[in-house]
């Protein structure tokens, strides 16, 4: 049978993107989620689908175990969006409005 | 002892003085002096053995791997220059502590140490690149004592900068091309290449490179602007750096690559015409100043420039009445500069219109002041009169001819008589000439006057008997001539002689016309000063610095333009485009060149269909909501099909983490949706049908690429040796964690960096937005949402309760929790412990321990803080210090960085990979714990978010601060003031 992951990856893709180039900082959050998914995804591709065993040693056969390199990068990197998001998160709430094309009032006064 | 031992004594004067500023406050100079003293001390062996003619070398590997290095050698020339640092250095901390007002001058003792140990690791180095480093952080140390003193430093300082930092980048180049031409980072071996005489156009081309760094830190014309600009420093800086120092730097790397360039034409013409160009114009300079300590600043520019033009003759005689010259002005411009100090401390000006007549009320001073212009005059019998009867006797062996030699020598005339006229200016001016005021002013105490005048008068029997520096100055000879030249008298170096009598000679003559001048000019003073005090030209050069800094920065704003931030669509679509552009045309050309491999067989499943239609709606729902929480639900839906869709993958660790990622983001967004408007801004129309095509476009690369370039391989030979190997490496089942913890533990340590900044980010970004601002008042927010108006029973019905009394709606979850934080507790360590064998590890055990911090978070029916208020911060901080203490366990004990450790204890498989686990758990849960507390708090909370943040650095507070950083917050402690006054008590976890 063939994949239909690099379907679903276009459409992660197709979503992530639209939804960057819209103004809201909510929404571009949500265009960044959808675009890591789909990074994650392509990145376990990468480890070949057609052997999807478990990499752990003592239950598993060489001949069908997944690669495990990807499958780190792809731990490391849903850790890391967690934090990009979060920061994101706070940013988009300064000012109670998410408007990226506005500046977002800070209350500061800077001598510039 | 070595000359380590030297630059050591130096590390310990820099590390010991803010300790003797706290407890000795402005006499910290006194221990500081001694110091260096001690310092000169050690060093003295080494310089004997160099007067003896020896090379004192000390050299330890630096960076083995490119063959870099610490190498030091002391030779004449590096032993002139790091005694007159010494001394001077420690005779201007004697003067510093007199000289500043009571008050502790940390960051003025601290620098100056630092810079010191610059200086003389500078003269030391005998490795091209850390004299590159110590070169830079002398220019630092300069700009950061000229940035102290305040408002009227700020600009004056980064001139000075940008200046010095420029001659850094030259001399970068040179060092460079040096290193690449020659094989070797070695100044010695370098300096002996014999590329030096065979090609000429990389001699010439490094020689200019040195010359404008030299140029650069000492002053040279038309980088002499930053010193008369760096008089905003504190006198004791200028008598230091500006007169024995900082300047002398650049005199030192002149000497220093004398032996490559002496013979380069370009070099010898540069230095001669820039050096007494700069000499004269900076003397016509300092002739119209008022200013003392300003006139003094030009007069070092002129001195310095007289310098470089001797250097720049090329001969033993020169270099030798070069080196005489440096620490013959050394010596009296520090005693001006800091006799400059003393006058304005009696006085209270230093300018000569306002100075009432100081000879009768200040006649020590006057006398200081007096012999150290007569010794930068030339005049008998000081050392400057043999130090210039010198430079006239070189000036004369001018390479190019007679006719050269002639206008080099009248060159350094004329400069001479212009010295002669404002040394005496400054005489007349400060001590002569002066109204007869009633202003009180008294001698200065014999504690300041005595350090200032010791380097002046140290000049008079240094003059008489210049003879002993013959031994130095001879040593420094041979070291910028380490070859004799051919057709020396017998083969031999030149003898360096020098005496205080040479009898009648042509250089006699020309001193006698100098003082005749000068005398003549003395009479005619005061008509010809009023013609001379104003500026000649109507720019300075600090003016024409700042236009090109500003030309640059304009510059730099147009292309800042280019990729401004305040556009985030400009850089995604762009980075878009190009990604489309290149997937799709690598496909196409890969289909049309090669073609494609064949792929593996069964590379899908059918779960992947049923997942894929399930993203496919959710992507839908997510794209087209208008509502930000059906929004976040679609999202979610996403989430977790993408999740499954890992687990099918067989990526059971990814699989658990990406699910306990989801439940804490959504949780997170949800948080942040409450302070949001309900529903997305209406998008404009413009536009959007172009995003849709430019996503359409994008996904379809993007599919493309994974159809093309995936699931056509072998397994890697990496994989094979992760599912082979990775068991007996590490004893960890769970390869995927080992591959986390062990093998690329490195990039798992930048992860949790990146984590960790991020939790301190958002706290830092918080606590710049005030209060007000952050959780604004419902009147004052434009996007507030008074709740629903429900027609309800009367007070203390169910109803009534269930929505106004919200409190009881937290009951069932506060309930709960007592049980599900234990057995989270418990999961959390288990998946910890047996992370190394099955899935589980770090991350996953920190994500289950971070749902606690949500559940508790949530089941509080008012916003609380989780934790105590800096519990994140050092909660991260924690994390990564214990992983970058994994990091050194394993470079100490087995050479390589987190390098793991593994053991066994209590029958178990032990590993220092555990710790650095540790180390993952702690940085993530703070910062979920971080952006718990910050995104959770509301305008209803007893603590606003900024208050929050700001508790997060402080401390628990009493109020956000609505301050800058660093002043004294409000803290709240538990004290019983409040029972007197009316403030209500610091509240922690109450729950009214």
């Amino acid at each position: 049978m063939i994949s239909v992951l690099p379907i679903t990856i276009g459409v992660l893709v197709a979503g992530g993107v639209y939804l960057m180039l819209q103004r809201g900082m909510v929404r571009i959050i949500f265009g960044l989620a959808l675009l890591s998914h789909s990074a994650n995804l392509m990145l376990l591709t990468i480890g070949v689908t057609a052997w999807r065993g478990e990499p752990l040693v003592d239950r598993m056969d060489v001949a069908t175990a997944a690669d495990p390199l990807p499958q780190a990068f792809v731990l490391t990197a849903i850790v890391i969006t967690l934090a990009v998001t979060v920061l994101m998160l706070a940013l988009a709430v300064i000012g109670h409005n998410d408007d990226t094309k506005r500046m977002p009032s800070t209350g500061e006064f800077h001598d510039r | 002892m070595g000359l380590i031992w030297t630059l050591l004594i130096l590390v310990v004067s820099v590390l010991a003085s803010p300790v003797f500023t706290r407890h000795l406050g402005r006499n910290a100079g006194y221990p500081l002096a001694v110091i260096y003293l001690v310092a000169a001390a050690a060093f003295t062996p080494a310089a004997i053995k160099v007067m003896n003619g020896e090379h004192v070398t000390y050299s330890v590997p630096w960076v083995p791997a490119l063959d870099l290095n610490f190498a030091l050698q002391a030779d004449g020339i590096g032993v002139v220059f790091t005694y007159i640092a010494l001394i001077i250095g420690a005779i201007v901390f004697a003067y510093s502590a007199r000289y500043f007002h009571d008050g502790r001058q940390t960051s003025f003792y601290l620098v100056m140490a630092a810079f010191t140990l610059s200086m003389v690791g500078l003269v030391l180095a005998d490795d091209l690149i850390l004299l590159f480093g110590t070169w830079e952080l002398t220019s630092l140390a300069s700009f950061l004592l000229i940035a102290r003193s305040g408002y009227g430093g700020e600009l004056a300082s980064l001139r000075t900068m940008i200046i010095t930092f420029v001659g850094g980048l030259t001399m970068l180049a040179a060092a460079a091309a040096i290193i690449a031409k020659t094989g070797t980072t070695n100044v010695t071996e370098a300096l002996a290449d014999p590329v030096w005489t065979q090609d000429a156009a990389f001699t010439g081309t490094v020689a200019v490179l040195i010359l404008i760094a030299a140029f650069t830190k000492s002053a040279q014309f038309p980088f002499h602007l930053w010193l008369p600009d760096a008089m905003a420093a504190a006198t004791p800086v200028s008598a230091y750096l500006h007169a024995a120092a900082v300047v002398k730097a650049g005199i030192f790397l002149l000497m220093r690559f004398t032996p490559a360039f002496h013979e380069t034409p370009i070099w010898n013409y540069t230095l001669i015409f820039t050096g007494l160009f700069t000499g004269a114009m900076a003397a016509w300079f300092a002739l119209q100043k008022t200013d003392l300590k300003k006139l003094m600043a030009y007069s070092t520019v002129s001195q310095l420039g007289l310098i470089v033009a001797t250097i720049g003759i090329g001969t033993e005689e020169a270099l030798a009445a070069a080196t005489l010259h440096t620490i013959a002005h050394a010596l009296f411009k520090s005693g001006l500069f800091m006799m400059v100090g003393v006058i304005d401390h009696s006085a209270h000006t230093r300018d000569i219109r306002r100075l009432p007549e100081l000879r009768r009320k200040m006649p020590w001073s006057f006398a200081a002041v007096a012999l150290g212009c007569a010794s930068m005059a030339g005049l008998p019998p000081m050392l400057g009169f043999v130090s210039k009867e010198e430079i006239f006797v070189a000036m004369q062996d001018a390479p190019g001819g007679a006719w050269m030699g002639w206008v080099a020598l009248f060159g350094a005339v004329g400069g001479a008589v212009l010295t002669f006229a404002y040394c005496a200016k400054i005489v007349f001016g400060g001590f002569i000439d002066g109204k007869r005021t009633d202003i009180e002013v008294h001698e200065a105490e014999p504690s300041l006057l005595i350090p200032a005048a010791l380097p002046i008068f140290v000049g008079l029997p240094l003059a008489l008997f210049v003879g002993v520096l013959d031994t130095p100055v001879g040593a420094a000879v041979k070291a910028a001539f380490p070859v004799v030249e051919e057709g020396a008298e017998g083969g031999e170096h030149h003898e360096v002689h020098f005496a205080f009598w040479h009898g009648f000679n042509l250089e006699l003559a020309m001193s006698a016309l100098i003082v005749t001048i000068g005398v003549i000019l003395i009479f005619n003073r005061k008509r010809l000063l009023k013609w001379m005090e104003h500026d000649t030209l109507s720019v300075d050069g600090a003016w024409i610095m700042m236009r090109i800094v500003k030309m640059f920065s304009n510059f730099g704003r147009t292309l800042v333009g280019v990729v401004r931030a305040d556009n985030p669509t400009r850089h995604v679509a762009a980075q878009f485009i190009v990604f489309s552009a290149v997937a799709i045309g690598g496909v196409l050309t890969l289909l049309s060149t090669s073609g494609l491999e064949t792929t593996q067989d069964n590379l899908g499943r059918p779960v992947d269909v049923v997942l894929m239609v399930i993203i496919m709606g959710g992507v839908y729902g997510v794209v087209t909501s208008q509502s930000r929480l059906a929004a976040t639900v679609a999202l979610s839906t996403v989430g977790i099909a993408v999740t499954v869709q890992i687990f099918s993958l067989g990526a059971p660790d990814v699989g658990l983490t990406q699910l306990l990622v989801e439940a804490l983001t959504v949780l997170m967004i949800m948080l942040v949706l409450q302070k949001l408007p309900l529903r997305f801004g209406r998008a404009p129309r413009y536009g959007q049908k172009w995003s849709a095509l430019l996503a359409l476009s994008a996904g379809l690369s993007a599919g493309l690429l994974v159809w093309s370039l995936t699931g056509r391989r072998e397994l890697t030979p990496v994989a094979e040796y992760y599912l082979t190997e990775a068991y007996e490496e590490t004893g960890g089942a769970n390869i995927v964690n080992t591959i986390l913890v062990e093998f690329r533990a490195l990039d798992t340590l930048g992860e949790l960096s990146v984590l960790g900044m991020a939790g301190i980010a958002i706290i830092a970004i918080v606590s710049t937005v005030r209060h007000s601002t952050m959780d604004p008042a419902p009147e004052k927010d434009r996007n507030y949402v008074a709740p629903p108006n429900v027609p309800l029973r009367p007070t203390g019905s169910t109803a009534y309760r269930a929505i106004k009394e919200g409190w009881g709606n937290a009951v069932p979850m506060q309930l709960l929790i007592q049980l599900t934080t234990p057995l989270l507790a418990a999961i959390s360590v288990i998946l910890f412990v047996r992370g190394h064998n099955s899935p589980g590890g770090g991350f996953i055990a920190a994500l289950v321990g971070s749902s606690i911090v949500a559940l508790v978070y949530l089941a509080s029916n008012r916003d609380h803080q989780v934790g105590r208020p800096r519990l994140p911060v050092f909660l991260i901080g924690i994390g990564i210090i214990l992983a970058l203490g994994t990091g050194f366990w394993g470079l100490f004990a087995k050479g390589s960085f987190l390098q793991p450790i593994h053991g066994h204890a209590l029958g178990q498989n032990l590993s220092s990979a555990m710790v650095f686990d540790l180390g993952v758990y702690s940085a993530v849960l703070g910062l979920v714990m971080a952006a718990f507390n910050l995104l959770g708090a509301t305008a209803e909370s007893d603590e606003g978010t900024r208050e929050r943040a700001d508790e997060a650095y402080e401390g628990e507070l009493m109020a956000p601060l609505e301050t800058v950083r660093g002043e004294r917050p409000m803290m709240a402690k538990p004290r019983t003031r409040h029972l007197s006054s009316d403030q209500a008590p610091a509240r922690k976890g109450d729950d009214s």
